[in-house]
């Protein structure tokens, strides 16, 4: 079936919406977090069990998987649906599918699965502390839509604003978008409206519209759980910007590391395509567009625009000098534009809901929302979005709910490897694209590391310098050789071999680093260490004058001590040191002698943080 | 159109590379990875300065900066500029401590102090610049190309094999700025990448003049290669 104008797509979606609908429903989380922790088993029980026991007409019931609730360490989920309430249920097993069923069929809850914080019990997911404070826009419906039924996101409302935006003319819809202030959300925040127009009114035989869902930083899911869990938002987003700058043709580049986003995607364009949704003269209008997927051999500097876009032309992911841009010599020397899976999310959220809706939300700067993913030594982590100009503190600790354990908050990591560390002391800044980069961050594709004081920043830093010394292509000399020299003395900090003057020559080193660099990539490569610089330069001074990290993180660079005030006594640490190093006192506490080797293991088992790092050589 | 080179008034054409017309001016700029007669790359990053557009300074590679913007001010020896120069002279002089080439860069444009850091071992003189790379895809044989990433990239032959794409013609040993690229030729032979070619004699003068292999590139090009192939794919996307 082929739906040829406005009006075809606006009577499909009634009658889709005239379906009688099922009194009760399961919907288990198909994502990849909650597919690795058996929710494929949990969905079969499910449906296999409800026809065991005679639920299984469509009238009565109805099975479904959703893409990612961004709640993945809870997983795997289950929401039920039973007069108009919706459960959640968590870390659910195929064994409690049965139980599960029978509940629902008598309107009653299975207590036991529920979610619960400290005393709080929790029926519904979205008064869970974790989501009650964000704001779900481009996520809405990532959860809850089923990503391989375009009816189902036809019937929660999609492609409507696709409809609307082919009876505006090319340029309006770029008004609206440039209006909006959308901004790309794959880090640079580069105004799209902008964007669109120069490719607009550059002249060649063919445009792009390429989506970036090259997503590597490390701990970032959030284009994943996007591509996966809601497929046609970004390819609604791509068929209304082909329309304004008048591409034919789009790609989706994504990392063939995500399979099941490869291959949500493309079931998603094959269903697009069979409506009518993609290919020629989309809903009877003059626009003809298609889209295929490009999978990336999974190299990070792919993400980059236009190693990404080599990538695509079957050469050699490696980024090229671009003082032209790609909007006027792109994809194959055409007129291209590259955004970011989730700045194309948001455009039907603009046609939607005009400018000032979109505007409703976010900062003057940078409306609307941002994705997070929210990881590390935080107690609830997962995916998370919320208006741009929200503040770290906001969402570390009324979102996350602060630092796992009796740990204090030392550090926020944001923006993936090419990010920088905040201290404590900017948690109460708003984050949006400007003010992130002001402080020596960036907001990237939105990767959130909460580290606690056991996190020792020198080596966090020495962390994303390998990682990126391991990603950089070698094209151009000063991120080839500039991060192998930043490696060295980084590793030597980190492991007693630091000398006077190394920290000066790392600043040095970074700044001409970003100075000199081809690429995105090498010229924000050294801002993990600029950063961690700026804000806990006492760190690395320990490191290099003392040989000490007080984080306790570098092997043989402290010793344990026991604050005897804090012991209880229980031997944990004497258990677990491999050198034998702590023994009772004879008041009963536990004390390390001078045979530590500083390796930390007792650091780690301390139910009461009683063991602290100690500068090596102050105990002798 | 008009730029500014440290001050200076430039009466230049539009897109016209910063590099040529600072040279032409008789302005001196160094540079690696630029070769007069290969696509640029700018990958060195020897031959960066500093420009103004409006209100904004940033350094570029010269090299491959077109001059665009009416009233470009560019400055060749800020501080900004020389602390990069140092910086990528330095790090390429640590990689590279034999090579005269890149010592004598270093003793006329000053290089940053390396010696805090381990020396590298192995005796490379290869920067990378990828002129050879260059030098092989424009001449069509397309033999070598980069292999690996980061700071194992490096050049050579499919697998390191001698290839039989190779023609023996030495463009990569005429560009490598380096001499990294090394043949030799004795008794009407050359060998180059691994391989012996025979060298055919000038009808004339009879003296050894090209490879066999390298003849016959020249005079018949049919046979369309795999990437060529895909060029034209994308070629055929493009005009629709």
């Amino acid at each position: 079936m082929r739906l040829s104008s406005p009006e075809d797509l606006e009577l499909y979606r009634e009658q889709l919406l005239r379906r009688v609908k099922p009194q009760r429903w399961v919907r288990v989380c198909a994502g990849t977090g909650c597919l690795a922790g058996g929710s494929q088993r949990v969905y079969e029980a499910l449906v296999e069990e409800a026809r065991r026991i005679g639920l299984d007409s469509p009238v009565k019931f109805q099975a479904r998987c959703s893409g990612c609730h961004g709640f993945c360490e809870e997983g795997p989920l289950v929401v039920c649906g039973m007069r108009g309430s919706e459960v959640l249920y968590r870390k659910v097993r195929r064994e409690d599918a049965l139980e599960i069923l029978l509940a629902l069929a008598d309107d009653r809850v299975v207590e036991r699965l529920l979610y619960r914080d400290g005393r709080e019990v929790y029926r519904e997911e979205r008064h869970i502390p974790f989501y009650a404070l964000q704001m779900r826009k481009v996520l809405e419906r990532c959860g809850k839509v089923d990503p391989r039924d375009v009816d189902h996101y036809i019937s929660l409302g999609g492609y409507a604003s696709l409809a609307r935006a082919l009876s505006m003319s090319p340029e309006e819809v770029i008004d609206l978008v440039t209006r909006a202030g959308l901004r790309g959300r794959g880090g640079g925040g580069f105004p799209a409206g902008q964007k669109w127009a120069s490719c607009r009114s550059a002249s060649g035989p063919q445009k792009f519209v390429l989506a970036n869902g090259d997503e590597g930083d490390p701990g970032a899911f959030m284009d994943r759980s996007l591509m996966e869990g809601d497929p046609h938002s970004i390819l609604e987003g791509m068929i209304i910007g082909a329309h304004a700058v008048g591409a034919s043709k789009g790609f989706i580049y994504v990392r063939d590391e995500y399979p099941l986003a490869v291959e949500n995607l493309t079931h998603a364009i094959r269903e697009a395509r069979r409506l009518g949704l993609l290919g020629r003269r989309i809903l009877g209008s003059d626009l003809s567009f298609d889209v295929d997927i490009c999978r990336g051999g999974g190299a990070f500097v792919c993400g980059e625009s236009s190693a990404l876009m080599a990538s695509i032309e079957g050469r050699p992911g490696e980024p090229r000098v671009k003082y032209i841009r790609s909007t006027e010599r792109g994809l194959w020397e055409c007129p291209t534009v590259l955004n970011n899976v989730e700045t194309w999310a948001n455009v039907p959220i603009i046609i939607r809901e005009g400018v000032e809706g979109y505007r409703s939300l976010g900062t003057k700067d940078s409306p609307g929302t941002k994705v997070f993913s929210l990881v590390g030594k935080v107690r609830r982590s997962g995916l998370v979005e919320v208006p741009m100009g929200t503040t770290l503190r906001e969402i570390i600790f009324e979102i996350g709910g602060g630092v796992m354990g009796r740990n204090r908050f030392k550090a926020v990591q944001t923006g993936g490897p090419s990010g920088g560390c905040l201290p404590e002391s900017k948690l109460d800044l708003p984050v949006d694209f400007d003010r992130l980069t002001r402080e020596g961050s960036m907001m990237g594709s939105g990767g959130m590391i909460v580290m606690d004081h056991r996190s020792c920043m020198v080596d966090v830093a020495r962390y994303f310098v390998k990682f990126l010394e391991g990603e950089s292509c070698g094209k151009c000399a000063p991120c080839r050789e500039g991060l192998k020299a930043m490696g060295e003395i980084l590793e030597d900090l980190c492991s007693r071999r630091g000398r006077p003057g190394d920290v000066e020559m790392l600043l040095s080193m970074g700044n001409a680093l970003t100075d000199t660099a081809l690429c995105g990539l090498g010229q924000t490569a050294a801002n993990p260490v600029l950063s961690t610089l700026r804000h806990f330069m006492e760190e690395y001074r320990e490191h290099q004058d003392q040989g000490f990290c007080r984080a306790g993180v570098c092997r043989g660079m402290f010793v344990a001590r026991v604050e005897a005030d804090l012991c209880v006594s229980c031997g944990a640490c004497a258990k677990v040191c491999p050198f034998d190093a702590i023994h009772r006192d004879p008041s009963g506490k536990f004390a390390v002698d001078q045979r530590c080797e500083g390796c930390g293991a007792c650091l780690d088992v301390c139910p009461m943080g009683a063991l602290l790092p100690s500068p090596r050589g102050v105990r002798e | 159109m008009k730029i500014w080179v440290d001050g200076r008034e430039l009466d230049v054409e539009r897109d016209v590379l910063l590099y040529d017309a600072m040279v032409s001016a008789g302005v001196e700029v160094p540079a690696l990875c630029r070769h007069g007669g290969l696509p640029h790359e700018g990958t060195c990053r020897v031959c960066m300065v500093e420009v103004d557009i409006r209100g904004k300074r940033r350094l570029v590679a010269s090299c491959m900066y077109p001059a665009r913007d009416q009233g470009l001010k560019v400055y060749t020896s800020t501080r900004r500029v020389e602390v990069a120069r140092r910086f990528v002279i330095g790090l390429l002089l640590r990689r590279n401590p034999a090579s005269p080439a890149i010592r004598a860069l270093a003793d006329r444009w000053g290089a940053m102090d390396t010696s805090r850091l381990s020396p590298v071992e192995g005796k490379d003189l290869c920067i990378r610049c990828g002129r050879c790379v260059r030098a092989c895809a424009t001449f069509g044989a397309r033999a070598i190309s980069f292999a690996n990433r980061g700071w194992d990239r490096e050049v050579c032959t499919p697998l390191k094999e001698p290839t039989l794409i190779c023609v023996g013609c030495l463009s990569c040993a005429e560009v490598c700025p380096t001499g990294h690229i090394t043949y030799r030729e004795s008794q009407g032979e050359r060998q180059i990448w691994g391989r012996t070619f025979h060298l055919v004699r000038c009808s004339r003068c009879g003296d050894p003049f090209a490879t066999r292999e390298q003849l016959e590139l020249v005079r018949d090009r049919g046979d369309v290669c795999p990437r060529c192939l895909r060029e034209e794919e994308g070629l055929a996307l493009r005009d629709g």
